[in-house]
């Protein structure tokens, strides 16, 4: 699964820890979805939109090969 | 200010139930070698006080089970992630090795297998996934 999450944070000036903050999880989970090595559970990710203030599909999409 | 005490909060949690975990291995460990070595070196083989220290090691085990899954529920959802994935390999491996471990009597390699050897493959299995998926997934 494809991710905004990188660009969103550097859009608000935020660190990978800060973010991580916001998310009640740590640093090394956000670096791994960012990295796309890790796909977040569905409430991570509706806390991401949330904290964001978008809907999920505009931060995560499906991989199309 | 709120965002430093969620971190904290998850920081802290975490520590709390690994200090309850490894108290309750540690008393796990204790109560095994109570009922493994008290019968001849204790209490002289006596049938009621070994059952005793059967059904004391059960609760302590049980309650090392339930420390095991505070800890895995106080963990952040990669940890856990990556326990649980770490728990399928260990599951895998110890099963093809312990087939092979215990076919090897037959084959006449072994004169004779010790169960408790497969404990130390569990462990290592256990210890290297996790690891292994950790450093796979958090790499930078």
């Amino acid at each position: 699964m494809k991710n905004r999450l990188k660009a969103l944070r550097a859009d608000r000036d935020w660190t990978q820890a800060e973010l991580a903050d916001r998310l009640h999880v740590t640093r090394q989970t956000i670096n791994a979805i960012e990295k796309g090595k890790y796909d977040p559970s569905l409430p991570l990710a509706f806390k991401i939109a949330a904290l964001f203030g978008l809907p999920i599909e505009e931060i995560f999409s499906p991989d199309t090969d | 200010m709120t965002d430093t005490r969620t971190e904290t909060s998850l920081q802290a949690g975490l520590k709390k139930s690994t200090f309850q975990l490894f108290l309750a291995t540690g008393a796990w460990v204790g109560s095994t070698a109570l009922m493994s070595f008290g019968p001849s070196a204790i209490w002289g083989f006596d049938v009621a006080v070994t059952f005793l220290a059967i059904a004391v090691n059960l609760i302590v085990g049980s309650f090392m089970l339930y420390s095991f899954f505070k800890h895995l529920k106080n963990m952040d959802e990669l940890q856990r992630q990556t326990h649980l994935e770490a728990m399928a390999l260990t599951l895998g491996i110890t099963m093809v090795l312990t087939v092979i471990y215990g076919a090897l009597p037959q084959a006449k390699v072994l004169a004779s297998t010790q169960p408790a050897n497969v404990l130390f493959v569990i462990g290592i299995s256990y210890i290297l996934s996790v690891i292994t998926l950790w450093l796979w997934r958090t790499s930078e």
